[in-house]
Parts: C-alpha cells; structure tokens; sequence
C-alpha cells in the first residue's frame, strides 16, 4: 500500500523527520518495500529567468544560442538549448552552474560545438516536477526572475510503499497509520472534523431519489447505508485532491468519483456513489446475483455472476458487484446531478471469495476481504458528503438511511500483567504496560491490586485483538522489540534422536562425495511427458502423480525416480563441456503402489561408462559393477537391518537396459527397492540425446522402515586357528547365475559339515571362451574352512570336500573342471 | 701349499665379488668357490692328508680364511638383493602431476548451509525432525490456524493434487485434500500431535509454492522449521536463540531486530532481521533473514495441548536465502542447474 507522507501529515501533526518515521514504520510491523520522492529535491542555484533573445548555433542546426537573464537588470547568461518550444520573453527555469540536478546531474560551464555554454534550461521532468519532456518548462510571466525553484515548487512529497499484514486492515489508510505512528510518537491524531448533520434512519423518506432499499442478503451485508445528494457539479477535482490521489497512484476520473477514492484513503471505509438517474425504478436492493448474470464494471469488462456472490441491483440489472467494483451502467459521469452514495459492511469471506472467482481485486474488496471497521462506515459517509458540499454543491436530499447494524461492541479482554511479563521473560512496571495500550486507544480497566486482572477493550477497528495473547502482541510491538534483553541459551538435555531418516541422508552425502559424486538439486515437478514416455499413457503413475493445477506443463507430475533429473544435469554439464561424470541426489520421490501414492525415501546417482576426460594415466570406466559396489554401500549406510538381499537380472524395461542392470527388494513387501546397473541406451539417446553408456543406481525406501528397530551389533568370539581354503571350479550353462552357484554349494556345505565351520564361500574366477563347450561358463569359487578350538587336519577337509563335490554332481547339472 | 692356496682363494673372492652384478653371476661364482668342486671344497678335500700335527693350525687357517669368504659373499648377496628390490620400481614419479584418479565430490551448496543450520541448532539442544513432501490442508493450513478463506491462504498460492488422490503414508485429517507442502512448518504439528513436550527440533525440508520461477522464486524451495514447546518458554528465549544462530553464522559483528509481523501460527510474530559489516554488497544494510514468533494458543488446542499449561516459539528460514546471501549468489535459479563450475565453487 502506498502512503503519501505529505497527505499522512493532516492526522499527524509532528516534527519527527520523515527519516525517522521511515525507520520507526517496519518496526511497528509496517515494512517499508520502497520510498519514492515526488517533487524536486533540495536544488540550489536552479531560479526563473527570461530568454532575452536566441539565434541559431552557428554549428549546429538543432541547438538555440540563447541570451538569458536571470535578474533585472544588464547582466546575462550564454546558454545553448535544444528545445524549441520557447519564444523570447518566456520565463524559463535555468541551471546555473554549480547546480546539481535530479539523478546527480551536475551543471558546469562547458563548451557545445565550439560555444561556451553557462548552464542549462530545465524541461520538468529534469527537475523531477512533472513528466514532460517535450520541452523546456515555460512559466507564468508574473513569476519573479531569480525565484529559486523550491521557493517556486515546495511541495516535495514521499511516498512509502508500505506491506501491511493481512491482519492489519485498520492501518490500510492514511488515518490508520497516523494512528500507530501516534502510538510510536505520541501526540494525537487529528481526525477531520464532520460538519454534515446526519441522522440514520431506516426508513426512506417520500423525496429522495430512491424509493426503495431493501437489504435481501443481510447475511452478508448486516449494514447498508445511503445518503442522496442532488444537484451536483460534477467536474475536475481540484488540484490538491488530484495531486494526492495521484501521488499514491491512482487517476483522477472526477470529483465525486476522486472523493470517494480519497476517502477510502483516508480512512479505510471503502464507499460507492451511483448516478442516482441510471438507478431503474428508483430502487436498490442488495441480493444475490443470478447464475449467469451478467454486468459491466467500471474497468470496461464484462463478468458473468454466480448465484453465490453479492450485488446491488436496481429494477432491472446489478449496478455493483457488492464490495468489489461498480458497474458501468450506474457510472457517475460529466452529466450526473444527482448521486446517491454507498457507505456498508459487506462479509469478508463473501467479498473474497467473489474477487477471487472474478480474479479481480481492487482497494474495495482488499479492505472489505479484510474486514473493514464497523464505526467506520458512519464516518466515511458523513466525510464524503462534507467534502461532495465543498467540491461539488449540491444538496443532500433527506437523511442517512441504515439499513441494519454490524455489532459495534468489542468484548472486554481479560489481561494480567504477572501472566504477560512471564510470557515475555521479563520485568515491565504495569504503568508502562498501561501507557502502552492506551497509547494505541486500548480502553484499560486496572484493578488496584497490582497483580490482578485488568480488562482491556480495543477500539473497533482492531477486530484482530481479542485475546491476551494478542495484547501481549500489541505491548511488544509499540514497548520495541529492542528492549527484550539479550540471554544466553538455556537448552537443557531433550531425550530425543534426530531422525533416522536424516541420519541416514547425512551419512549417503558423506559416502557418495567420497566416492567421487557430486550432489545435484533437482526439482521435484516434472514433465508428464517424461512419466508417459517411460511408463506410457496409461500406467497409474502417469495418471496419479499429475497435479491438479500445474503452472507449468514441463512441471506438471510428481517425480517417480530421481535419474531423469540426474540425466538433464548430465546433459547439461557435457554440453559446457564440463566432463565430470558422476552425481547423486537425495530427495523424495512418489510412487503408485496397489492404487496409493507413496512418498518413498530416495538416493539416486549416475555415471557416465566412458572417461571423456582424457588423463595421462587411464583408469578404470564406471560400470555395472561400479555401480552395484556403491548400491551394497548405501544399504549398509542404512540405520536398519536389511535382510540378505539376491539381484536379479532386469529382463525387459524402458528405463533400464534389459540384461545390463538388475534390481533386488519389493516395495510393497520388504519396503525396498534397488536398481542398477545401465540406462535404457535407446530411451535415454532418444529423450536426452545422450548416446554414451550411462550406468546409474535408485534406491527406493518406504517411510516407514526408518520406524523399525535400529541396527545393534554384537560380539562374536573369533578363532585364532588358521584357516584351510579350498577351490572348487564349476562348468554350467552360460544362463547360471553365480548366486545359483554358491547357494548350491552353501547348502550342501551346510548338509555335510561337522565339528568346524565354513566362513565363506566367494566367486573368484569367471571364465568363458576356448577349452569349454559352447553355452557353458565355469566359476571357481574359493571355500574357506575354520575350526573354534584347533588346527584343522587335511584329511578332515578333504574328507568334506570330496561330499562337496559328489552332492554338486549329484544334485545339479554342474560339471566339476579338474 | 695349502696355505697358499687359502690366501690366493680369499683373495680371489675379495676381488670378485665386491662386482658381481646379478644374481645369476652371483651363484656361477659361488659355485666356484664353494660347489662340490669348488676351490675352497677341494682344498677342505686336502685336509685328510695334512699331517697329524698340523691338523689344528690348518683347520684354523681354513676357517679363519671361510669366515672371510662368508663375509665378503653375504656382503656381495645382500648388495645384490637390494638392488633386486629396486629392479622392480617402475620410473621415478613426477610429483607435479595430477593424480587420475577422480577427487571427491561436493555436497550442493544447498544442503552445506542447511547441514551447518542444523547443526547449529543440534549444538544447543535441538534434534532433526522429518516431514513428507506432500501434506494435507488440514496440517498445512487448518491446524496452523490459517481459516479456510482467510487472506494468509492467498499468500501461498499451492500446487494440489485432485480429490481422488489416496496416500499410503500421509494421514488425513478427515477429507480435506493433498498439496505440496508450501512450507515446513506442517511438521510442527505432526511433531506435536505424536509427542509430548518437552519438544525441541529443526525440521529441514522441501517446500513448493506455485510462482512463476524468477531470480528469486523457485518452483521449489527449502525451509528449516524450529519448534519449542515447554512449560515456561519466553520470548526472550527465542530471541537469545536466534541471536546465537545469526551470530554463529554470520559472526558477531552481525546485528540482529525483531521486526513485529504476521503469521497465524504465531502470536507474537516477527521478521527476524539482521545486519552485517562483512557481507559484500550486502553490507550495513538490515536483511529479512527469517520469520518466527510464540506459537499461537489455537495451534495448542489443534493438537491437544492446554494453552495455559504450554509454551513455545517457533521459527522458519529459508535455506536459499541464507545460502544466497551466505555465498553471495543473485539467482535462485543457479542451484537448480548444477553446471559443476558452480557446484565445485563451495568446497576446495
């Protein structure tokens, strides 16, 4: 909301600077967004003169050599022009040298195609008076040469752009905040005095204008007011009333319409006048309007209502929509003479709820939204109609017809003092506490007991104070909230962990940036497009992760994995030809799981299967195996117990490329789930254009598993024996996985030892090629046998090898290679 | 004869070895001297005939004359299995070349400053509580004690799901609908509802709002949420609290101002700002940093607690701005892109 310092001054008589002002607002809660100076600034050495005569500058066709004088009297200045729109004799205003403009623009004496020039004639703009700049100023011949400008122009004016809080309706006007600067300062705010003498009837009476009234919605409208003045003068506003409105942004459109704007500005009360002769039937009735129904508002729009917003209707159509905006239809205009004006309190939520559907706001309903003071309709009326007398003539026909009554009564709110002062954690005198509230016209009832209970009552137009704890608000806000001392923490031990999810986080950004990633931020919103690409049109996710009022179309779906953001970072970084390779992220991801969304715990990472950097000494490339040795990391980095998990093979997908990649976990029954392995090199060329090899890992983690038990670890006795390994080579068919294998070997291990144990059984050797039979692949796996309590024997282990191998050969179709 | 023999074989072995190069010419040589038919075990083979008497001044002469022998091979073997050792290094190194192997990756600037918050907060008391992404109304909004139609609804324009939209791990209240979190402070009331006081946290975390994406508005974005609910919790409290935090991040010289504001959920609410030396381009001028305030009555009775009994106050920053502000970026947007020349740029 813009204030004009100057206007803000009527209600405020004050010597504080307007400096000061500026630094007391934000801490009263008034956020000054901007300051803007209107007017011209202090300027020295900028007075009228009169152009004697002027020639053309013998080296330039475009610019006027001038005579000009600034006194009576002989002496003269040389200054070059460019305008044209001056005649000898003019009185101008001239720049001398030593002047500094608007903008730091100093004046010296300077030299123009050849010619000395001793400082400048100023357009308005240049002097920051106007916005014309199509010339040079021109003045009335009766301004005194050597008048300096500010003595000419001294109505400098500020203007604050000021957040005021949705709750603060009260400070939306020019009163308003004198009000607080008054509670800050002190002093008192002077209100215009009323000289219209009104009654409020509710009746109309047999002369006016209007024949009828009638308040149909008084569920949302508990109070309507009109007064009907005719024979008014409708015209220009004069130049203070413009100026003002002008100078917080707003046109002037005439003086009637210019008043009720002013006082909307004023006061807060937001009020309409109608052209009492585009009233049909001479009747007005506040209703609902009809769905469909139509109306043309003051902005040149045409809106179609519903039957849940307000209107004030005449006989035959609306001529407002109630709180928001008039009609065009009713629009007092150069031909009106007689207006009937609107002062009412319509519901806040009723107001709002039509701007919004309307999507049209105005300094109407943004008060009325807000709730606007019940006392206040009175005297916006009664003020309008005072300055409409002085502006416009005319007469007011009959009284100040009320329609019903909103509640001007505030309840009385409870208040102690010793309650206040241990909620603020420091010591305050009550007189203080006192002074305070009755600074910001709190009505204070004390109890002479000093640490009884107090009743306060706030004015009517603080409909947002009505607790204690609202008052304890309003002390601190005008005592300071530089008074609070300054403590030191006391933080006395809390039982409680961060969470394990957050554990969990922090322990994966550690892990992976030593590993060589680097951690990306994605958006969480992505393209719809993306999600139906890889899952197609119709798949639950496609259809349920969408949003309901997306912004934008790329940004239209929850994210369902974290790797197509890490691609686009990919993509990016190798088209800077940055040749890093290799990044993660942390975040959520959404799933559809048996038709419910999930929020799923996530890491993902990626990395490029090919060194595009060169080095002088070659490393190893990123692979599957590079990528499954970080998924096992992130699994143990987890505060819970995983049980062991098997990788299978992905055999077909769009995202992951078939038999290059695998996945281990179940969402919905173990609450997991991990992939790795390489991307989709078809998909990913043709969505990123990316055609290099590009391995990657998602883990997938319901929430829920962060609720388990959190992993403990135990001691178990170790063996000072040493060790007997055995190797044990096995031919199968090209299609065995190694897990196969070894849960083989495992289980007839198990089946068959006696008296110490095996530690462990490990692939060591994987072969395919000459010496073996076409579809066969042999893997040699290392057994490593220990006893508790002495020297293993060969002839013990060997004795359980050889069962070893027989029940291989027994139970499977492996070959043992010798 | 013999004893000739011994000198010219000590001597021999003398000469030799010192320069015996590899260990094959280690062992040819060894074998002349000492082999089965070596020079020293021929002469060993005289020794049955050397006469009685002289038996023991020869046997001496033949070991004092093996033990010089010994010493100059075990010296020629050591020599030679040293420089074996070395035959293995490859060339000399080159310090001054970079090493291959990939350096270690950085955190997002983003998550560096939320981790030094947090632990900030961590450090005098507080632990990291969680959210979900994805909210109800009712705990976004209602229970914050933001009214349906109430103007404070209007400032956070929020992206919704439909009506038809079921979770599996976000309960409703009753049938009020989805959105994304359009800030942090939902976990406040999660928190309360599930625990008892004494509560201290800081909730990190995602937010969304629905703004057109600029210099300064993401379509994503993340919050910290502090909560701290006690018997007996001031407002002078809570501006020791946030007096340390500004201090410890932006160091002592930083001023700091309670600015009176707005929140529903908070009454008493201010804008915290502050005001630094050392700040660049920002310098000497007051900065919004983060909004906080008591926690509201009507947030207590939405989660069960007596107003009358508990206390608490409540902050909420936005890590963008901080780490903006922190690291002197203009746009938003830059944390987004994760072009690695910018990521790399905030750790060594």
């Amino acid at each position: 909301m813009k204030i004009s310092y100057n206007w803000l001054k009527q209600y405020f008589k004050t010597e504080v600077s307007s400096e000061a002002i500026l630094n007391a607002l934000p801490l009263i809660g008034f956020d000054v967004e901007e300051t803007e100076v209107l007017g011209p600034p202090q300027m020295e050495q900028v007075v009228v003169g009169e152009v004697i005569e002027f020639e053309a500058h013998p080296n330039a066709d475009r610019l006027r050599l001038c005579k000009v004088k600034t006194t009576e009297g002989e002496g003269h200045h040389s200054i070059i022009c460019g305008a044209k729109n001056f005649k000898a004799g003019d009185r101008v205003m001239v720049a001398l040298p030593g002047a500094v403009l608007p903008g730091n623009f100093k004046i010296k004496k300077s030299k123009l195609r050849g010619i000395e020039s001793e400082g400048m004639l100023c357009s308005a703009k240049e002097l920051n008076i106007g916005q014309d700049h199509d010339g040079i100023m021109i003045l009335d011949s009766s301004v005194a040469l050597g008048t300096e400008l500010n003595t000419l122009y001294s109505d400098t004016d500020i203007i604050f752009h000021l957040e005021i809080t949705p709750n603060r309706v009260d400070a939306l006007s020019h009163i308003g905040l004198a009000r607080e600067l008054v509670a800050r300062f002190g002093g008192t705010t002077e209100i215009p005095k009323i000289h219209s003498d009104l009654q409020a009837v509710n009746v109309l009476e047999s002369n006016t204008m209007l024949k009828s009234l009638v308040v149909e919605a008084s569920d949302v409208c508990p109070e309507y007011s009109a007064v009907c003045i005719e024979g008014v003068q409708v015209g220009p506003s004069p130049s203070w009333l413009k100026d003002s409105l002008e100078s917080i942004g707003l046109r002037s459109i005439n003086n009637i319409v210019d008043i009720t704007n002013y006082v909307l500005h004023e006061s807060g009360q937001p009020l309409h006048a109608f052209d009492a002769a585009k009233i049909s039937g001479q009747s007005l009735k506040i209703r609902y309007a009809l769905d469909g129904e139509k109306v043309n508002t003051l902005d040149e729009k045409t809106h179609s209502l519903d039957d849940a917003m307000l209107v004030i209707a005449d006989d035959s159509k609306p001529v407002a929509i109630a709180g928001v905006m008039g009609s065009a239809d009713a629009e007092v205009d150069e031909n009106t003479r007689s207006v009937i004006l609107e002062s009412a309190y319509f519901n806040p939520s009723s107001v709002r709820k039509t701007a919004r559907k309307l999507n049209l706001s105005t300094d109407s309903s943004y008060r009325f939204e807000r709730g606007v003071d019940p006392q206040g309709l009175k005297f916006g009326i009664e003020r309008a109609c005072d300055l409409i007398a002085d502006l416009a003539g005319g007469s007011i026909v009959g009284q100040r017809v009320q329609i019903g009554s909103v509640n001007k009564v505030m309840e009385k709110i409870e208040f102690f003092p010793k309650a206040m002062r241990s909620f603020i954690g420091f010591s305050v005198e009550d007189a203080e506490v006192q002074s305070v509230f009755e600074s910001l016209n709190f009505k204070v009832e004390v109890d002479k007991a000093s640490d009884a209970q107090w009743l306060v009552t706030p004015p009517t137009y603080r409909q947002d104070v009505s607790r204690p704890v609202d008052l304890y608000e309003e002390f601190i806000r005008i005592y300071g909230t530089d008074k609070i001392p300054a403590q030191s923490i006391s933080a006395d031990g809390i039982n409680a962990i961060d969470h394990p999810i957050y554990q969990f986080n922090d322990a994966v950004g550690a892990h992976l940036t030593g590993k060589g990633f680097n951690e990306a931020f994605l958006y969480t919103l992505r393209d719809g497009d993306e999600v139906a690409f890889f899952k197609g049109k119709d798949h639950a996710e496609t259809l349920n992760l969408k949003l309901e009022n997306p912004l934008q179309s790329d940004q239209s779906h929850l994210r369902n994995s974290l790797i197509p953001g890490l691609l686009d970072v990919l993509d990016l970084n190798l088209a800077r030809q940055n040749l890093t390779s290799q990044f993660f992220e942390r975040g959520r991801v959404f799933r559809v799981l048996e038709g419910q969304l999930v929020e799923l715990i996530s890491v993902g990472f990626i990395g490029l299967g090919k060194n595009l950097e060169r080095k002088w000494l070659e490393r190893g490339e990123f692979d599957f195996y590079s990528a499954k040795a970080c998924m096992e990391d992130l699994f143990s980095l987890l505060p819970f117990k995983v049980k062991e998990r098997t990788w299978s093979p992905i055999e077909a997908s769009e995202f992951w490329q078939a038999m290059h990649s695998a996945v281990t976990g179940d969402l919905s029954k173990e609450g997991y789930q991990a992939s790795i392995g390489l991307l989709n090199l078809k998909n990913v060329k043709e969505r990123w254009g990316l055609s290099h090899p590009i391995f990657a890992g998602s883990l997938l983690i319901q929430t829920r598993l962060f609720e388990n038990e959190m992993k403990r670890f135990r001691y178990q006795a170790l063996s000072n024996q040493p060790a007997t390994l055995k190797d044990l080579s096995l031919v199968v068919d090209k299609s065995v996985l190694a897990s196969e294998v070894l849960k083989t070997i495992k289980g007839v291990i198990a089946q068959s030892i006696e008296g110490f144990a095996c530690e462990s059984v490990e692939v060591f050797d994987v072969y395919q090629g000459e010496g073996l039979e076409e579809g066969k692949k042999s893997f040699a796996v290392s057994m490593k046998f220990r006893a508790q309590d002495r020297t293993l024997k060969d002839v013990e282990v060997n004795a359980l090898f050889e069962k070893i191998q027989s029940a291989v050969l027994k139970e499977t179709n492996y070959q043992i290679r010798k | 004869m013999i004893e000739k023999t011994l000198d010219a074989i000590v001597k021999e072995v003398n000469e030799t070895s010192p320069n015996l190069g590899s260990r094959a010419d280690f062992d040819a040589f060894k074998s002349t001297i000492s082999g089965p038919k070596g020079k020293l075990t021929e002469v060993m083979k005289l020794m049955g005939k050397v006469p009685k008497e002289e038996k023991p001044t020869m046997g001496q002469k033949i070991n004092e004359a093996k033990q010089v022998i010994q010493a100059s091979m075990d010296d020629a073997n050591k020599r030679i299995e040293e420089s074996e050792l070395l035959s293995s290094l490859g060339p000399t190194i080159d310090p001054t070349l970079p090493s291959p192997d990939n350096a270690k990756g950085t955190l997002h600037p983003i998550a560096q400053v939320r981790d030094q918050v947090v632990e900030l907060f961590q450090r005098i008391g507080f632990a990291v509580a969680e959210g979900t992404e994805l909210e109800t109304e009712y705990y976004c909004f209602d229970a914050l004690n933001i009214a349906k139609d109430h103007p404070a609804r209007d400032m956070q324009d929020s992206y919704f799901m439909p009506d038809t939209t079921e979770m599996a791990n976000v309960s409703k209240e009753s049938d009020e609908k989805y959105l994304l979190r359009t800030h942090t402070s939902s976990v406040q009331i999660r928190t309360l509802l599930k625990e008892k006081p004494p509560i201290r946290i800081v909730a990190p975390g995602r937010c969304f709002r629905r703004d057109t994406p600029d210099a300064t508005h993401s379509a994503n974005f993340h919050q910290i949420e502090g909560l701290y609910v006690d018997k007996n919790v001031t407002l002078t409290d809570l501006k020791a609290t946030l007096d340390y935090f500004v201090k410890m991040v932006f160091g002592e010289s930083a001023k700091t101002r309670l600015r009176p504001s707005f929140f529903p959920f908070t009454e008493p609410s201010f804008e915290m700002d502050f005001y630094s030396p050392n700040l660049g381009k920002l310098s000497n001028q007051w900065l919004e940093i983060m909004g906080c305030g008591m926690v509201d009555p009507e947030v207590f009775k939405s989660v069960g607690l007596d107003p009358n009994e508990y206390s608490g106050y409540a902050f909420g920053m936005g890590i963008e701005r901080i780490a903006m502000i922190l690291q002197g970026v203009d746009d938003i947007r830059y944390y987004y892109q994760n072009d690695i020349r910018f990521l790399q740029q905030f750790s060594d």
